[in-house]
């Protein structure tokens, strides 16, 4: 595994499931301290390459790589936090338990982990709530729980699944800015999402899938604040160009 | 190794705090006053002897409520992380699936522990109580070849809960174990007296089924026969730990082929 290699480095990857292609031949890389966007719509094979990333499937083609390492190994995952889609945790533990819970799976040690909760359950706004059992807590509090416990093991890549679910307006905020704090500090984050305005505010790139091939990829910055283009518009083009 | 002790303690203290802030703590504390009050009367219902009865019931409403918690809280190790989806969440962390296996076979096991300790606890206090705690050895092994035993069911079910839906899996689990309880010494005499193939199935269930009845202590306990030679005692807690193994193998097994 090296250290100076690629976050995530997807190389003509296909996995498929029976006779259905989830995903077709996807390459994309993504460097520390860059932010990527993973669009689509719903089947697109978004979740099913997050798996691979995350080393939960292999692909039944090609390789994945996470810091030049195979991500089914446990201590390529050290290095990756992941928030899923569906912030579903254990209903009978509070916010605090959650993170010491998850702290213990991460092999952290346990004065490490304290502090760390502190701090974090107070980024993502939940230190008000910390004792209250996961069960009493909305949608968008889980979601932050679901933040907190990804950042735990102070991830070098950080993977989140449509991130901005259950957010209200002022979490969204909160959340750009820790994500770009999170960047500035070298991270890399690659997200999916529906949600383009988000994206386009925080991804330095992003990659378009559609029925598991990826129709488009390339910097935000080429394709934004030109008045005529933005994301919302050339994702519509290139899942129409994409027929 | 530090690691991996760090994590089995994180799913043991998962597990504990799951079985103590679910309500089947209410249950246990009705069942342990239930025993208690008869068991702690000198005289119950008036009728001199039958403590020995009561004590008797006393110890199958144990086996019986622990064969429960065994079975329920192994049943319920991963089918709730599946159907939450927590168990993306999990393996997304630097643990292996043989690490989480034995981690959450660890909590399941001493959280049953746990409560049949209580129960048995329960039984030494009414017994006390009722003028003085007359077991030795014999019931130091009883209740050692129970937690045998329900590590044994931990196993069974948690392998059953990767298998079939949680309910199907309670339900054969429950019925092979109680099946083997009241019946397994019965089967090789059984399967003489019925004709093949039918003989063949019941030969082969009494040498692969797990036999629970190798564990049950009662009548030794309750009536004063004192307890089984130590060689026994302890090729007993090696066939249920030859069993755990081969449980556990099995269930990585299938955990390892487990569609995610």
């Amino acid at each position: 595994m090296s250290s100076s290699a690629n976050a995530v480095d997807i190389c003509c990857v296909s996995r498929t499931f029976g006779s259905v292609k989830a995903v077709d031949g996807l390459s994309l890389t993504l460097a520390p301290g860059e932010v990527m966007g993973f669009l689509g719509t719903n089947g697109a094979g978004k979740t099913t390459t997050i798996k691979m990333v995350l080393g939960l499937i292999p692909p039944t083609e090609g390789v994945v790589s996470v810091f030049g390492g195979d991500p089914s190994r446990a201590s390529v995952r050290a290095r990756i936090g992941y928030m899923p889609e569906i912030a579903y945790y254990y209903p009978y533990l509070d916010a605090r338990e959650l993170l010491s819970f998850y702290g213990g799976i991460c092999g952290l040690d346990p004065g490490v982990v304290k502090r760390r909760t502190g701090e974090l359950l107070e980024a993502v706004g939940l230190a008000e709530a910390a004792k209250r059992p996961l069960k009493t807590y909305s949608k968008g509090m889980l979601q932050r729980a679901g933040i907190a416990q990804a950042l735990l093991n102070d991830p070098d890549l950080l993977v989140l699944d449509e991130p901005f679910t259950g957010l209200d307006p002022l979490a969204r905020i909160h959340f750009r800015e820790l994500m770009r704090s999170l960047r500035a500090k070298g991270k890399a984050i690659f997200f999916s999402s529906h949600e383009l305005g988000e994206t386009e505010l925080l991804c330095d790139k992003v990659a378009i899938m559609k029925q598991g091939r990826c129709v488009y990829q390339g910097p935000v910055k080429d394709i934004a604040g030109d008045g005529g283009t933005n994301l919302e518009r050339l994702f519509l083009k290139k899942l129409e160009d994409a027929k | 190794m530090r690691t991996f002790l760090r994590q089995v303690r994180a799913l043991v203290k998962l597990s504990f705090i799951e079985l103590w802030r679910r309500n089947d703590i209410f249950a246990m504390f009705v069942l342990a006053l239930a025993l208690m009050v008869p068991l702690s009367m000198s005289t119950p219902f008036g009728a001199k002897g039958a403590t020995r009865y009561l004590d008797e019931a006393a110890l199958l409403l144990v086996w019986a409520y622990s064969l429960f918690i065994s079975l329920g809280t192994g049943a319920r190790l991963f089918p709730p992380e599946f159907e939450s989806r927590t168990v993306y969440t999990l393996l997304a962390k630097p643990i292996s699936r043989g690490a989480l296996l034995v981690g959450k076979f660890a909590g399941a096991v001493a959280a049953s522990w746990s409560a049949l300790a209580f129960f048995y606890a329960m039984f030494a206090v009414a017994s006390l109580m009722r003028g003085g705690f007359g077991y030795g050895a014999d019931f130091v092994q009883a209740f050692v070849l129970h937690l045998a035993f329900s590590a044994l069911a931990v196993a069974v079910s948690l392998l059953g809960s990767l298998l079939v839906t949680p309910s199907a899996n309670l339900t054969l689990s429950s019925i092979a174990l109680v099946a083997m309880f009241f019946f397994g010494r019965r089967l090789p005499a059984y399967a003489d007296t019925v004709s093949a193939p039918l003989s063949w199935l019941v030969r082969a269930a009494y040498a692969v089924a797990p036999h629970a009845e190798f564990f049950d202590m009662r009548q030794r306990v309750v009536h004063g026969w004192g307890g089984v030679e130590w060689t026994v005692f302890l090729a007993v807690l090696g066939y249920a730990a030859f069993y755990v193994v081969a449980l556990l193998s099995l269930s990585a097994a299938v955990l390892k082929r487990k569609k995610l």
